[in-house]
């Protein structure tokens, strides 16, 4: 009947107002309060619980009544998780970002200003260039780096000793190592140096050694600059030197398989990577597995390497930043970095660089434009899209460097 | 009904009621026992209103919204009318993504439905044992997190010198030794399916089967006696009572199949999701959310609700009239 | 036959059995099943298979590329280190309790309503239905972040009754609507028969139609176990704790490193997730497989 149904149209509308309109129910704004929420990766929590444990213990010391919630997250779903809160409320205090993450979220505001705060940091004068740069934004810092890594060439000595070659100092006597180690494996699916067709962060590295870059910034706008001469002459090299090196797949992703598995099963002689990989290769060659550095086209000069790493940033809507800050203090102190260091990484400033594979690696190296949207070039796979079709030889690589810096122009300039 | 004559007000409220109540002039009781039904839907409506009635507001409005990151930090969207829904519709990334997605639908849907249904009809047929184990199994395929099985799939058509590969080569049905199965959208999208019919086969099978039992075990045996073939009684016995749940399992996989974005996400792997491989699933969430276009995201959402409610209308229309028909 | 004196169905399955007198040929036809089962079995088993015997496996043989099928060295290493990891106990725990009172809720509810929407008929009912089919076509990366905001307002961010109330959200339209179907299928015969017993309200009428539709509802409620069982991204943005979040957000924790993944251990995990969901399909697989014999006239 009609009235029926008005009746429970009305307490349908009456459900959807009272879901819309909530009063929100925002504790009352404390002068202090009463703990903060870190987020950390999940890196931390099986790489170096102890340096968490001990900040934590330092920190609740120098701030009695104030306790660390930590709470672990995960690389693939944090940001959507930050996104949640930084609509619905319940930012974290401090939080880890990729450093290829930041650059969207400080151009958004999402991000405290801690210009003021630098000299508080420990090493900030220091700071290595690819982090520090990550966590700028219009001259402006909105994080502190965290811990960076870089590629190495993890390699089997004993198959280099059999050819008698040692580390290359350039890429031309790497690819003649290639060439031997091939010609004594017969194997058709043995790679020499095992490179994933679509290793963009590896194919670029050529690139930025030739005196290229992905993009540029000039007159208020960015372009697109892996079509120039000399973007297009690293990434021939590149295309050389998979055709010499490599049998995976041209269009493959380099985590599929994971180079160290491939490794571990003798189909590789070599393999490019981060430091860690070294964890990875199995008891069979455990033993004679070593580090070097990738050399650069030009002799003595190593190949810039991609820094990865990560920053600490503290959103706005945190509602004690001092404490989040001294946090952040702690977390990075000399000391703190000196652990990290001790796990692998490589510390966040210059002057406590020591002389590991990944450390000397680190000394040149290049890192992503900083643009709003670049994060959208990286998810959009443009890149790989590119190092693809140049290797299948779908593109020549003035067409498909052309569309590559024609996508990146337009990506980087949107609004 | 058999009412014949004009049904006057008091008659309505009583057809409103189940078939035996004998009519009765408007009582309290007889509003009572009328507003039974809105009693039996009330906390279903109100459970589902309360927690989505926000959200499907939410999308709505940004939908014609230009709502990106800062402005879900601001709180705050810029109207932009129809923008939104005019720079999708004018996308030719969109209309590709579409007609895959559709053609990945059927494909899908006919193939989860039809091994289903065999395979509820083979645990009719085989003994008790073997019944308990298989569909023990199913429940064990059905219960595997999708992370865990699409692990096992990457196993298996592993570049390197996966199963897939190696039996392909030996059986001669060419080299396929370092075969990269995410080379081609094909390709790709075939993997997915595959894996989304594996793990979707154990629901179907369940339901039917449970359909199944609902058949009178004598008409099935009073139409073998008669010497109908299988078929027939299949066709005549056990088809029209299963009809609904039929229409019920085609139209959900139909809706579910067509927004899915778990398996296609983790299969194809976000490094290699490319316009070239989108399906709906995907599309949205990349060029929505990954992108942080919220407002977009939004658009293509509500495009997506009303692309697959044309997809199944024709099936909830058959379930609609068939309690019409009763 | 006896169609005119037995008006309650008997399972079908065991049609074959009741036969006193197996001829060879049935039981030929029989064995001949019987193999294709177990070939489906096989095949479609496989990757479960799988990801048992990796988590048994030592590391080793599990990155291998060439397949351990069954390893001689088994270990039950994975099983310990998925054990003791942080949150473990808890998190099962937590799933066990969302699941748990999701399931019985949404049957509930569900059930009642699917009782309004295929033995009666009202006002709004067509409407009714449109809504429940439309709330499944609704893409869920797009509610993500307004169901955050929502829950926050009624401070159920980081609660298991929010997560409840979120995962009964998505559960209930296709229970209703699958439940439904299995009502419309029950022959009319045996509703009238039933009714012919004096019982005319509604309570009796609910217990007629339930002991009738107990398959269907079996089978929706393995659909909803296991569906909320694995749901993960809404779990993982709702629930901050360690101490509150579920099993499917303990095992993302296994693949969301930067570093290496520990394979036998995500496999070992997701096993021991895994046998929730099979004890409770044991639990209540009887009502599907042997039919139902409460409340039927036999012959």
């Amino acid at each position: 009947m009609k009235a029926r149904l008005v009746a429970s149209l009305a307490l349908v509308a009456a459900l959807v107002a009272v879901s819309t309109a909530a009063a929100r129910t925002d504790s009352p704004a404390h002068a202090t309060a009463s703990k903060i929420t870190v987020w950390l990766q999940v890196d931390a929590q099986s790489g170096w619980p102890d340096l968490v444990a001990s900040t934590n213990a330092a920190f609740e010391k120098a701030h009695p009544g104030v306790s660390v919630d930590v709470q672990y997250q995960t690389w693939p779903d944090h940001l959507g998780k930050f996104d949640a809160t930084l609509a619905g409320g319940n930012v974290p205090d401090v939080i880890e970002m990729g450093n290829t993450e930041m650059t969207k979220y400080m151009a958004a505001g999402a991000f405290a200003n801690l210009s003021a705060d630098k000299g508080s940091f420990a090493n900030s004068r220091s700071w290595l260039q690819g982090l520090a740069a990550s966590a700028t934004f219009n001259g402006k810092l909105y994080g502190v780096p965290y811990y960076a890594g870089s590629r190495v060439v993890t390699y089997r000595t004993d198959l280099y000793k059999k050819i008698k070659a040692k580390a290359p100092k350039s890429l031309a006597q790497f690819s003649s190592i290639a060439k031997k180690l091939r010609a004594r494996n017969g194997k058709k699916s043995f790679s020499p140096v095992y490179i994933a067709g679509t290793d963009w962060y590896f194919a670029m590295s050529f690139v930025y050694d030739y005196g290229g870059r992905i993009a540029t910034f000039s007159r208020g706008k960015w372009h697109g600059a892996l079509d120039s001469p000399k973007a297009r002459a690293g990434l021939a090299a590149y295309k050389r030197f998979f055709d010499v090196a490599s049998r995976a797949s041209r269009t493959g992703t380099e985590d599929r398989p994971q180079p160290y598995d491939v490794f571990a099963q003798g189909g590789a002689a070599s393999i490019v990577g981060p430091a860690w990989f070294s964890c990875c290769v199995g008891k069979k060659y455990k033993n004679v597995t070593n580090q070097f550095v990738m050399p650069g086209h030009k002799a003595g000069q190593s190949m810039p390497g991609f820094l990865g790493g990560s920053d600490l940033a503290v959103p706005n809507g945190s509602k004690d930043k001092a404490l989040a800050k001294d946090w952040i203090r702690i977390f990075t102190s000399t000391s703190g970095e000196k652990t990290l260091q001790a796990k692998g990484n490589i510390p966040n400033a210059t002057n406590l660089l020591g002389n590991s594979v990944n450390e000397r690696a680190a000394k040149r190296s290049w890192f992503v434009p900083t643009a709003k949207n670049w994060v959208n070039v990286e998810n959009g796979n443009v890149l790989r899209t590119m190092l693809a079709r140049i290797l299948t030889g779908k593109s020549s690589i003035k067409d498909a460097t052309s569309t590559a810096s024609d996508n990146i122009t337009l990506t980087l300039n949107r609004p | 009904m058999t009412s014949s004559h004009v049904p006057s007000g008091a008659a309505l409220a009583a057809e409103a009621a189940p078939r035996l109540r004998r009519r009765r002039p408007l009582t309290w009781s007889g509003i009572f026992r009328a507003s039974v039904p809105y009693w039996l839907i009330l906390p279903v409506l109100g459970t589902v209103a309360a927690i989505l009635g926000y959200p499907l507001y939410w999308l709505v409005k940004l939908s014609f919204q230009r709502y990106g990151l800062e402005e879900l930090i601001a709180h705050k969207g810029v109207g932009v009318g129809w923008a939104n829904f005019s720079s999708v519709l004018h996308d030719p990334v969109f209309w590709h993504t579409l007609l895959r997605t559709v053609v990945f639908t059927i494909a899908n849907v006919g193939l989860t439905m039809v091994i289903g249904t065999l395979i509820a009809l083979l645990l009719v047929q085989v003994s008790s044992v073997i019944r308990v184990l298989l569909t023990t199994g199913l429940v064990l395929v059905w219960a595997m997190p999708p992370v865990v099985a699409v692990q096992v799939w990457l196993w298996m058509t592993n570049y390197e010198n996966g199963v897939l590969n190696y039996i392909l080569t030996k059986l001669h049905v060419g080299d396929y030794m370092q075969h990269d199965w995410y080379a081609s959208t094909f390709s790709m999208l075939s993997l997915t399916t595959t894996l989304i019919v594996w793990g979707a086969i154990p629901f179907v099978v369940v339901t039917v089967y449970a359909g199944l039992s609902q058949v009178p075990g004598e008409l099935v045996e009073a139409a073998e006696i008669d010497g109908a073939r299988p078929w027939r009684v299949f066709k005549d016995v056990t088809l029209p009572i299963l009809k609904p749940i039929f229409l019920i399992l085609t139209s959900l996989s139909i809706i579910w199949d067509f927004g899915v974005f778990t398996q296609p996400f983790l299969l194809i792997g976000q490094s290699r999701i490319a316009t070239s491989n989108y399906v709906m699933g995907t599309y949205l969430y990349e060029e929505g959310y990954f992108f942080h276009d919220f407002g977009r995201g939004a658009a293509i959402s509500i495009l997506m609700l009303l692309m697959v409610a044309l997809l199944s209308v024709v099936y909830v229309r058959k379930m609609v009239q068939f309690d019409e028909v009763r | 036959m006896s169609a005119q004196t037995q008006i309650a169905p008997a399972p079908v399955a065991p049609t074959v059995g009741r036969r006193p007198r197996r001829t060879r040929r049935r039981r030929l036809t029989r064995t001949a099943w019987n193999l294709v089962g177990i070939l489906v079995l096989v095949l479609l088993a496989f990757p479960v298979f799988w990801m048992v015997s990796t988590a048994f496996k030592p590391d080793d043989q599990i990155n291998s590329l060439n397949p351990t099928w069954f390893s001689l060295h088994p270990t039950l290493g994975h099983f310990t280190d998925a054990i003791h990891r942080p949150f473990f106990w808890v998190d099962v725990k937590n799933s066990l309790i969302i699941v748990g009172v999701t399931v019985a809720l949404s049957m509930a509810l569900a059930f009642l309503a699917a009782v309004a929407l295929a033995k009666f008929r009202f006002t709004g009912q067509k409407l009714f239905i449109v809504l429940m089919i439309g709330i499944q076509m609704l893409p869920q990366a797009g509610l993500i972040i307004p169901l955050f905001v929502v829950l926050r307002r009624y401070g159920q961010v980081n609660t298991l009754t929010g997560v409840i109330f979120t995962y009964m959200t998505f559960v209930l339209p296709f229970s209703v609507w699958t439940l439904r179907g299995f009502l419309l299928g029950i022959p009319r015969e045996l509703e009238e028969a039933a009714m012919v017993d004096g019982s005319s309200r509604l309570g009796a009428f609910v217990k007629i139609l339930l002991p009738l539709v107990a398959p269907g509802l079996v089978a929706t409620s393995i659909f909803a176990f296991i569906t909320s069982w694995n749901e993960y991204i809404f779990a993982r943005i709702l629930l901050n704790d360690g101490s509150k979040q579920t099993a499917t957000v303990w095992l993302s924790y296994f693949t969301g490193t930067s570093r290496h993944t520990d394979w036998g251990g995500l496999m070992a995990g997701s096993t021991l997730i895994a046998i929730p969901v099979i004890v409770f399909f044991l639990l209540v697989q009887r009502k599907i497989a042997f039919g139902l014999t409460a409340g039927a006239v036999k012959a």
